[in-house]
């Protein structure tokens, strides 16, 4: 029963990073540029293809792995196949936003909704057209699991799990101070709290929303081959409940707030393994009711701070 | 329970005049068993038929993208497959067949109206088995046959739609109640019923996967007085299901069934295997598993899994005994570079259904038949495919073979197969005309 | 002018009255269309076919701009963007189904009845809880409304999982006015009492907007603090809205189910059919009454018919949205009065089309200019 609880928390832990990095895109676009981008998930779901493709070249090079050491430079390969991934996805964003979001920031806010709607449509036929219909599998699942981790303790727990939450939690860490002390970070930050006088100092608003733009692609596209590369298949259609689910996490979090959107993700996490293991019924419905709740309880979420990226 | 087979003739050698008598001696016929070979050019009546020369227009919807394609796009193959054969062979009495695949989506009904408004003559399909309930009373209003290549769920010809209101509906596949039965007469058959005393569940969280655990709840307990201690229902299409597994490795059940199928199955088998799940079980059962065959590696077929095949395993007669199943996978591997699977033959079966009734048809009529007419030949109709005989029940319900097996892998193909493959009669896993199976089962 | 006359003198135009709407008047162009949209809609069984187009589908897509027509109540007023709404068009549908299926009323009417009480309820209920929300909050907790009402359906054996239920009391379609009818019959008298019904529900918003509670719902869009000041109940008031709102989309979704006559929960109560009922206002154009009616119509045909005409049948809809957004600003309906407009300069004054390509022209390459400069210096940096 405790080894028990032990594992659904940790499985709870390791969905909630993975829903922090899927929702960290999303809460970057919508804290600066105020976009609730409906297309995130289909850069979530092109991350995942585009990892599909690069780990399927990069690991061509390596040994499969059969013992620790192979196995840890199996896993530095896919790590870094994973960066590609999402780096492919920085030019994506940029363009996105100069060509097609940039026509329409004066507009009615509830326009933007229906354009990235659209680019969501757009998107799907984009990745049938590359990877066609059939969902896809890097394959690189059980090549992670090789590298010991917990067994080092005494103590069985898949391997990529663990991979997966130091890779989270690094990438919470990186944000924290992107934002926090990193000079492009502040600019970004500025702007977000005040577009004009930003502008009056003479930063450049076009470069900035281009650039977290770009960043909100990146992460997300990140955080779908981080998915890809595990147990699960990239497939069409892929990116919709992620994007209801990031929804659930910025709230939850407080929307702006990183530090919000990482406590958000992982109560999500926790408690809906926790409900599933408990009342299995739920399962469907737990994320959102822990949102109800959270909201009716606390309307700002746990961390509000609009309009400010923290 | 007997794993005999149960079409002896269709197993071992055959003559050729045993099989031209078997599948109605018609060139379709022949070509849809897949026995082109055996095929002389002799006289036929319907050649002299007055049929219409313009092509048969037919529709097929299915899955074509997302998730649920790793079956969908396997019955558009099959349908296609089917489709080339009888146009190869001069068609239908000399009609080609124009087949339209579109995607199913949510819109089974809608679909199926636009087929009819552009005319088809027949239609195909869905996958969904909720979208298939709803379509039913439409088919029976538009009076356009549909053959469901898929859509099991099982109370839909027993209860729902029987046969004095339905006329136009019919479905090839074999029903929920088949391959979860045969699932729990599999897992007595390997490990014994007095060695099964607990069993659990992970099925998707819908209504098959619902309908699925009943039956099979139903079944293993009747059969062995085994007792449950775990059922979970991730979501269809869920990313994680560790939390299932992790349940089941506490509980340690003897047997654990899945009717897990797409992604679903590859994710929990990935999931599994990650989490030590298969040292913690006896075994594990799960009726469409193969489904997803093409999908699967070499490290996800490891541990005690034993896999469903619906109606259809491709190896099942053994290919090199039978050669029209090893024409059939050879074609398939040719022109589509896969493995072909039970919804496969969803699609081919659901074809060779319609085409070989209407085929049937035209001989005593000496014209095309009306739908109505081809209803009637096609209720009762008995044919072959390479899976074996099927017929189409008076309840519109085709009863063919279920297969079970060890999942196993193959080095020559590189890809998963199942080996030592039970195949169930129709009879011993579903109950007899008009009687409602979990009624059925429980005086087991 | 008599004083039954519908026509009226005013700022030395003719205009209509149109009857019912307490001054609600057209100038003659909008009186054509008008009239032409109506011979339209109660042709529209008749002229569907002839045009090759689905009446079943346009039914359809009126049923879902129905909805829409509801939600915009909150979009266009109360400055609300709801996420949630398919829970009452969903609510709707499944109470007709409910009411078939385990209580066996065969009754059309009386079953759409209880979808706009049920659905409304369940407005009124959601409402009560949303009242005091306001933006994304506000749309997301709907949002989480409505997924939880989803998986609550969805999960369970009552409503028969995704599979849903039947509305056929013993395999027979529902009666209507307690007469059965034939197939087509059946069809043609729901379509003439959803459009009839349709119709006085269009004038009764009409009339909703421009009463008293109307403006007040305009000024609560405007500015809360300031509509609590001048007295305005602003809670109580956008749950009002609220729950009426949901009474549309109930109201459609129980028609649904007599269209249908099968109930699933994917295509009436998911939470992407709550996006779609807000982009059909949003493309319809929220700003006016029956723009969101045109969305729907629009966006489930779209929704419906692509695939039958492309393998990728996606982004087809997603370039037509997109040319939405970016070439007619305020949507469909929105806009037409200022593309007219430019229409009939242009009729005056061909030269004008040059200006427009020359103007086309030069706002693509300044915007490729600045994206391209944009791309360059965060690459490279300033040099």
């Amino acid at each position: 029963m405790i080894e028990s609880f032990a594992v659904h928390t940790l499985n709870g832990l390791w969905y909630g990073v993975i829903l922090f990095m899927i929702a960290s895109g999303l809460t970057i676009i919508f804290g600066v540029l105020g976009i609730l981008n409906l297309a995130h998930g289909e850069l979530y779901a092109l991350g995942a293809f585009v990892v599909f493709s690069v780990v399927g070249y990069a690991t061509g090079f390596v040994a499969s792995p059969d013992d620790p050491v192979s196995a840890v430079i199996f896993g530095v390969v896919v790590l870094v196949a994973a960066l590609i991934a999402a780096t492919i996805l920085l030019p994506v964003g940029a363009f996105i936003e100069a060509v097609f979001v940039r026509p329409i920031y004066d507009r009615d806010e509830v326009y933007q909704l229906l354009l990235t709607y659209a680019l969501l449509l757009i998107f799907i036929d984009v990745m049938k057209f590359g990877w066609g219909t059939s969902p896809l599998d890097a394959g690189t699942y059980r090549g992670l699991n090789q590298i010991p981790t917990t067994e080092i303790v005494g103590f069985g727990y898949p391997s990529y799990n663990i991979i997966a939450m130091v890779v989270g939690v690094a990438v919470f860490a990186w944000l924290v101070w992107f934002f926090d002390r990193s000079k492009t970070g502040r600019i970004i930050r500025a702007t977000a709290i005040n577009r004009d006088m930003a502008t009056a100092i003479g930063v450049s608003t076009d470069r900035t929303f281009t650039l977290v733009f770009a960043m909100g692609a990146f992460f997300a596209g990140f955080g779908g081959a981080m998915v890809s590369i595990g147990p699960q298949t990239a497939f069409l259609e892929m990116g919709l409940d992620p994007l209801v689910l990031s929804f659930v996490v910025i709230v939850v979090g407080g929307l702006g707030s990183l530090k919000g959107a990482f406590v958000g993700a992982l109560l999500v996490g926790v408690i809906s393994r926790w409900a599933i293991w408990l009342w299995p019924a739920v399962e469907l419905a737990a994320p959102f009711a822990v949102m109800l709740l959270i909201l009716l309880l606390k309307p700002e979420g746990l961390f509000g701070t609009w309009g400010e990226i923290e | 329970m007997t794993t005999e087979r149960t079409d002896d003739s269709m197993a071992g050698g055959m003559d050729r005049r045993t099989i031209l008598k078997a599948v109605g001696g018609s060139a379709i016929a022949v070509a849809l068993a897949g026995c082109t070979e055996l095929l002389e050019d002799e006289d036929d009546a319907i050649e002299d038929a007055e049929v219409p020369d313009e092509p048969i227009e037919a529709g097929l919807q299915t899955f074509l993208e997302g998730a649920p394609a790793v079956l969908g796009v396997q019955a558009q193959y099959g349908a296609e497959t089917a489709v080339r054969r009888i146009n190869d062979n001069d068609g239908i009495a000399g009609r080609q067949i124009d087949l339209d695949v579109i995607e199913e989506g949510e819109e089974a009904l809608e679909n199926y109206q636009q087929f009819v408004n552009d005319g088809k003559e027949v239609t195909f399909g869905p996958i969904s088995s909720g979208n298939h309930e709803a379509m039913v009373p439409e088919i029976n209003a538009q009076g356009v046959i549909n053959v469901a290549t898929d859509g099991t769920v099982t109370t839909l010809y027993e209860e729902d739609h029987p046969p004095d209101e339905n006329t136009y509906s019919f479905r090839f596949q074999n029903h929920d109640v088949m391959e979860a039965l045969a699932a729990a007469v599999e897992a007595v058959e390997v490990l014994g019923a007095d060695e099964i005393d607990t069993y659990a569940g992970i099925n998707p969280g819908y209504a098959f996967g619902f309908d699925e655990h009943d039956v099979f709840s139903a079944g293993i307990e009747q059969l062995t007085g085994a007792e449950e201690v775990y059922d979970g229902f991730p979501d269809l299409g869920t990313d994680d299901m560790s939390t299932h597994i992790e349940a089941v490795n506490s509980e340690e059940p003897d047997v654990l069934f899945s009717s897990c199928w797409g992604g679903d199955a590859t994710l929990l088998l990935e999931q599994g295997h990650g989490a030590g799940m298969f040292d913690n079980i006896e075994l594990m059962v799960g009726p469409v598993l193969y489904g997803s065959a093409n999908d699967l590696s070499e490290g996800l077929v490891d541990g005690p899994i034993r896999s469903g095949s619906r109606n259809f395993y491709w190896d099942e007669p053994d290919t090199d005994r039978w050669s029209p199943a090893a024409a059939l996978f050879e074609e398939v591997q040719d022109e589509y570079g896969v493995v072909p699977t039970a919804h496969f033959m969803s699609g081919y079966g659901a074809v060779t259904a319609w085409a070989t009734a209407a085929e049937k048809a035209v001989r005593p009529l000496g014209r095309w038949p009306e739908q109505d007419e081809l209803a009637e030949v096609l209720t009762g109709h008995g044919f072959h495919t390479p899976a074996g005989y099927h017929t189409m029940a008076n309840d519109h319900q085709c009863y063919s073979n279920a297969h079970f097996g060890e999942l196993g892998w193959s080095d020559d193909l590189d890809a998963a197969v199942i080996e030592n493959v039970n195949v169930y009669a129709p009879e011993e896993v579903s109950p007899p005309q008009g009687e409602v199976s979990l009624e059925w089962i429980g005086g087991w | 002018m008599s004083r039954f006359s519908p026509l009226e003198e005013r700022d030395g135009k003719t205009v209509v009255r149109v009857p019912f709407t307490r001054g609600l008047t057209l100038t003659s162009g909008q009186t054509a269309l008008a009239l032409v949209g109506l011979v339209v809609l109660f042709g529209l069984p008749f002229l569907a076919g002839l045009v090759g187009l689905s009446w079943g589908r346009l039914f359809r897509g009126l049923l879902f701009g129905m909805a829409a027509v509801g939600l915009n109540l909150l979009l266009r007023h109360t400055e609300l963007v709801s996420f949630g709404h398919a829970a009452f068009f969903g609510g709707g549908a499944y109470a007709v189904a409910v009411m078939a299926a385990h209580l066996e009323v065969s009754e059309g009417i009386l079953l759409l009845l209880s979808a706009v009480i049920v659905g409304t309820l369940l407005a009124a209920v959601i409402g009560y809880f949303v009242a005091g929300y306001v933006d994304i909050y506000f749309a997301l907790l709907t949002l989480a409304f409505n997924a939880v009402i989803f998986a609550t359906v969805f999960r369970s054996a009552f409503f028969n999982y995704n599979d849903g239920l039947a509305v056929r009391v013993g395999g027979d379609n529902p009666t209507l006015f307690g007469l059965a009818w034939t197939d087509l019959g059946y069809d043609l008298v729901l379509y003439y009492t959803t459009i009839v019904l349709m119709i006085v529900m269009l004038v009764l918003m009409w009339r909703l907007i421009n009463s008293p509670f109307g403006r007040a719902l305009d000024a609560i869009g405007q500015d809360r603090t300031r509509a609590r000041f001048i007295g305005i109940p602003v809670e109580r008031y956008v749950w009002y809205s609220f729950t009426i709102s949901g009474l549309y989309g109930a109201f459609a979704g129980g028609v649904y189910a007599l269209q249908r006559l099968h109930v699933q929960p994917e295509p009436t109560l998911y939470v992407f059919v709550s996006g779609e009922i807000l982009f059909m206002a949003i493309l319809g154009g929220f700003t006016t009454l029956v723009g969101p009616l045109i969305g729907g119509v629009l966006l489930v045909y779209l929704l419906e018919a692509t695939r039958f005409s492309f393998y990728y049948y996606h982004a087809p809809i997603g370039i037509i949205l997109l040319a939405i957004v970016l070439f007619m600003p305020k949507g469909i309906m929105g806009s037409l009065p200022d593309f007219f407009a430019g229409l009939r300069r242009r009729v005056a004054d061909p030269g004008r089309l040059g200006d427009d390509v020359r103007s086309i022209r030069s706002m693509v390459r300044q915007s490729l200019t600045r994206a391209t400069t944009t791309v360059r210096i965060l690459v490279f940096g300033v040099k």
